[in-house]
Parts: C-alpha cells; sequence; structure tokens
C-alpha cells in the first residue's frame, strides 16, 4: 500500500481543484459502505477480518494460556477449528462455525542467541511487536512486510514478504518451528528432524496444525533509509533491473491512468529520523479525491492528475528497520497479490495498466510492485522462482469484484501464483499445477489431518481436500 | 483552500499515558497487543487512548454506538478492533478504557 507523504501537496492540488470545478471542499471520502452482514447489540459475537468482507459466527473462540493447554485441547476433541492470527487476510483461511483458536496468550520473545543472531519467537507475536523487541536484543527480522499488523505465525502462513531482490519471504527466515498437530502431539520440525513437515509447515495456511513457535534467523539491528521520488514509470521500467540490484529493498507503485511511478528505495544509513518523511497513512483518500474531481474534467484531467503526481516532491524517512519497512495502515481495502517470475514482471505490470485503461476501470489505488528472492518453501509463491510480486486494491467501501475479475486473468498468462492470504478465485487444480512440491505438501498434510479437522469451505476449494 | 484546510487533522496529538479506568491484566495485554497499534500511535489518525478531546463527543454518542463500531469495524478501524478472540464485555471495558470512561 501506498505510503504517500506529501499530504499538504495533494491538499492544495485538491484545493486548486476545487476552486476551479467549484465543487465543495472538506468531502472526506468515507461513504462506509456495509459489505456484510452489521452486528447489533445482543447478538452472538460474530468474526470479522480486517477488510470486513469475511464473517462466521464460531461457537467456541479459544485462547489457550500455554502451548501445553493448546496441545492438550487438540488431543481431547475431534470438532472442526482454524487457528485465527489477527484476521488481515482477505481470502478466508480463517472462517469456521466451529472453533476458532487465537494465540494471543502465546506471544513475545521466548530465546536469543546473541552469537548465531537467532532467536525463538511464540507465533502469536505481532509483527509491530517483534520488532522492537528484538531491537532489544541487538537483533532485526532481514526482511519486512510493508504492514505489521499481523501475528507472526499469520504472516508465515501466508508466505507474507517485503521487498528486495537478495531477500526472501518471511518464511524463508525460519530455521525451525514447532507444530501442535490435530492428533494433539507437539513436533519439533526443522531441516533434519521431521524434515518433510518442516518444508511444508514454513508455509502451511494453516492447514497442518498450529505453529506455536518458530526459530528465526535474524541478522544484527540495522537502521534504513527510505528515498521516494515521483518518476516517469517508463523510464523507470528501462532502469528497473539497475534500481533492483542497487538498493537493498526496491519497490514501485504504479498510478492507474497515468505515467507516473512512485519509487522507494530503502537501504541501511546511519542517518537520524527525519521528521519531514513521516509516514501519513490517510493521503491516499486524498489521492482518491483527486482522481474523482480531475477524472470529471474532460479532456484534460488525466493530464492534470499525472501532472499533480510529477509534481510531488521526493521524500526520506529514517530509523530502526523495523520502523522505517512497516507502515501504518489505517485506510482499509482489500487486495489482489499474484506473484510472476520476475524477469515477467514489467511485462504483466504494463498488461493490468493497459488493461485499466482499455476498460477505463474508474480505479485509482497504486499498483504496489516487490521483488523477493526464490527460496525452497514448498507452498511460498517464490519456491524456487524469484518473484515480483504485483498487488491491486480496492478500497473498502467500494465493490473489488469487477476490477479484480478484469485483471485477474492477465495474471494467469504470466504464470502467476497467487497470495495465500489475498483474493484469488483459484481452485486445487489450477494451483497444482503452479507448485512443483504440490502433492509432496498434500501428503503431509492428510498424514498429519486425514480427517479434514482443520479444513474450511475456502481451504476446501483451494486443496481440493 | 482554507475549506479544505478545515478538514486537516491535528498531528501534534500525544497519547495520555493513563486513564481513569484500569484493566484486568489479561485485558491489558490485549491492549498493549491489539489497541495499541493506533491507539497509542499519534500519526494514525485514530483517537488516542485518555486524549479527552478526541474522546468526549464520542462519548457522548447514543447507546452503544462505540461498542457497535468497534464490532463491526469503523473507517480505519477494523472488526473487534483487532482482537478476534476478545468477548463482548472484554470490548466495552477496552473502550471505556480508552475512552476514558463509559459511553454516555
Amino acid at each position: 500500500m501506498i505510503g504517500l507523504t506529501r499530504r499538504e501537496l495533494l491538499r492544495a492540488a485538491l484545493a486548486a481543484g476545487a476552486s476551479a470545478a467549484g465543487l465543495a471542499a472538506c468531502e472526506r471520502e468515507e461513504r462506509h459502505v456495509p459489505v456484510s452482514e452489521e452486528w447489533s447489540p445482543g447478538e452472538p459475537l460474530p468474526w470479522r477480518n480486517w477488510s470486513g468482507i469475511e464473517r462466521c459466527v464460531p461457537a467456541r473462540r479459544i485462547a489457550p494460556a500455554s502451548e501445553a493447554e493448546l496441545v492438550a485441547l487438540l488431543a481431547s476433541g475431534d470438532f472442526p477449528l482454524r487457528p485465527a492470527g489477527t484476521g488481515h487476510s482477505f481470502s478466508g483461511l480463517v472462517p469456521s462455525d466451529s472453533a476458532l483458536v487465537f494465540l494471543d496468550s502465546l506471544a513475545g520473545v521466548i530465546s536469543a542467541d546473541a552469537a548465531a543472531l537467532s532467536a525463538e519467537v511464540w507465533t502469536g507475536t505481532r509483527l509491530w511487536r517483534l520488532g522492537p523487541a528484538l531491537a532489544a536484543l541487538g537483533q532485526a527480522m532481514p526482511n519486512l512486510s510493508d504492514i505489521d499488523y499481523q501475528t507472526l505465525g499469520g504472516a508465515l502462513a501466508t508466505s507474507t514478504h517485503g521487498t528486495g531482490a537478495r531477500l526472501g519471504s518471511l518464511s524463508s527466515c525460519v530455521t525451525g518451528l514447532w507444530l501442535a498437530t490435530p492428533s494433539g502431539e507437539l513436533l519439533e520440525c526443522d531441516a533434519r528432524r521431521n524434515a518433510e513437515v518442516f518444508h511444508a509447515a514454513r508455509t502451511s495456511l494453516g492447514a497442518l496444525g498450529v505453529v506455536t513457535r518458530v526459530r528465526l534467523a535474524n541478522r544484527a539491528a540495522f537502521r534504513l533509509v527510505e528515498r521516494s521520488r515521483f518518476v516517469p514509470l517508463e523510464s523507470l521500467l528501462a532502469d528497473l533491473a539497475r534500481e533492483r540490484d542497487a538498493n537493498r529493498h526496491f519497490e514501485l507503485y504504479a498510478f492507474p491512468h497515468a505515467d507516473t511511478a512512485l519509487a522507494i528505495a530503502t537501504n541501511e544509513s546511519e542517518q537520524a529520523p527525519d521528521a519531514t518523511g513521516g509516514d501519513d497513512p490517510e493521503a491516499i483518500l486524498l489521492l482518491r479525491t483527486l482522481f474523482r474531481w480531475t477524472r470529471a474534467l474532460p479532456g484534460v484531467g488525466m493530464r492534470l492528475y499525472d501532472a499533480f503526481l510529477r509534481s510531488q516532491p521526493a521524500s526520506e524517512r529514517a530509523g530502526e528497520s523495523h520502523e522505517v519497512l512497516a507502515h501504518p495502515r489505517t485506510v482499509r481495502f482489500n487486495e489482489m497479490e499474484y506473484t510472476v517470475p520476475a524477469e515477467l514482471g514489467p511485462e504483466c505490470l504494463r498488461a493490468i495498466l493497459a488493461e485499466i485503461r482499455a476498460r477505463d476501470l474508474p480505479v485509482c489505488f497504486p499498483l504496489e510492485c516487490r521483488f523477493v528472492r526464490e527460496d525452497d518453501v514448498w507452498l511460498g509463491m517464490f519456491h524456487e522462482r524469484a518473484g515480483f510480486s504485483i498487488s491491486i486494491h480496492q478500497f473498502q467501501d467500494e465493490d473489488w469484484r469487477p476490477y479484480f475479475a478484469a485483471i485477474e486473468p492477465i495474471f494467469w498468462k504470466f504464470a502467476g501464483r497467487p497470495h495465500w492470504g489475498k483474493l484469488h478465485s483459484l481452485d486445487a487444480a489450477r494451483l497444482a499445477a503452479l507448485y512443483p512440491r504440490w502433492s509432496d505438501f498434500q501428503a503431509v498434510r492428510r498424514s498429519l489431518d486425514p480427517r479434514g479437522r482443520l479444513m474450511n469451505a475456502h481451504l476446501t476449494r483451494i486443496l481440493g481436500a | 483552500m482554507c475549506l479544505v484546510a478545515a478538514c486537516a487533522r491535528s498531528d501534534d496529538r500525544k497519547p495520555a499515558t493513563a486513564t481513569q479506568l484500569e484493566l484486568e491484566p489479561e485485558l491489558a495485554r490485549t491492549y498493549q497487543s491489539a489497541c495499541a497499534a493506533c491507539h497509542a500511535r499519534a500519526a494514525t489518525g485514530a483517537p488516542l487512548t485518555g486524549n479527552d478531546a478526541d474522546w468526549s463527543a464520542r462519548r457522548a454518542q447514543a447507546g452503544d454506538a462505540l461498542l457497535v463500531h468497534t464490532v463491526n469495524g469503523y473507517r480505519g478501524m477494523p472488526p473487534l478492533g483487532g482482537c478476534g478472540r476478545c468477548s463482548e464485555a472484554d470490548l466495552r471495558a477496552l473502550v471505556a478504557y480508552m475512552a476514558g470512561g463509559p459511553a454516555r
């Protein structure tokens, strides 16, 4: 999601637009269209995901106080259940009418090895709490996702990632894990012990049991500076390989209906925090207003919009790695993301942007494009393939379906693999063709959960169970 | 331009260090792991815990408006305030803690 930091300039642009068009100012873009059933006091409390499109009313909410309590719970019954993180996933990984398991009590760093720069961490730890906890021990994860509201367990289960051509997904940083199986065993797994389970469980979709703790291969704590600048999209794409290789982290945001992109390069630096580059998570709402106003101007609107974007000044953010890599996201949205082979990324992006223009889709949410190193995680989107991940978003109060349906077939043409936590329409047969170790994962899953205790409707569709 | 400027939210608010209410230890941990992600960060736009200027008008809303918004999600706030395991009673206590008192 975009990290625009020049709210004042956008606001000035909006003011100019309002004056020219005689439009009323102070239009907050918060229609807040309900996307599913609303709760009222007295009704059973539902569970809903972050964007609000997934919902269930579980018969039981279980928050075990300890790992032993969780294992005993699993051993004591055979009711269906689903592990839940913070519910940030857009896909239907969590909903269950039976039981949801929350690991809120299994949170924090268990131990750290200062010499090996590794740490054992409970998977109920929220990422935004993990960064400071590791920093206090002189460690940091090598990379982090753009959003840090998730639990570590949820992020690993979905192969969540950041950006950086030499950096892998969060799952690739796991060197050991403990899995509470559906039958109530606790398996310690790594590349030598229970190796098959280890390779499957680093990104498990929560379909193998409940991963309670992991050992993370970290590095020494470090500081970063993030530099953002608006540039012509085509010139950036022409120079993309150099940008990818020259920066520890590099990502771009492409703006639908515009020829401008936001290029974000992030590198190690001892630079002091710079107050001029603070995050502004609500700038995206101003961008939407600007888009709507300029789009309504016949003939010149989109040229004006593009000129506004290109006039945005560069900005910087600096700080500890976990402070710079993650961004507060307080404007909710729905998202689809596919990872295509890295070398096909620019061509796929161009095809998407062309489709948006050809269909004149009324969308302005920038497309996020990131690089991720290949890994050996069986169901990781980067399995044996360096990836270029392209995310498309729609505001939470707008219908995402026509937009995503129009774009998804383009991802298929480029052999894209969908993000497990985000929206897509693939079923088991099509997913199997994308993952060389699909049948191995399924064999591990069947051996651990032969009765499908961890299945829900979504998993049944995507795993074919 | 001044009309647009009137939309601006002050960004210099600071979270208060405490409210008049206290939380049970488990709920205090829940607050720290879930609610504080936004309600103790000045840059997110969320009403800050214990900041009466942020909460007075919200507390004055009729009925269970704050609770309903919390459960369903409202604007930037995710459903259940990001605490999927919380009960209705938990959410009421957390809202009252952040707002510096129950809705009235």
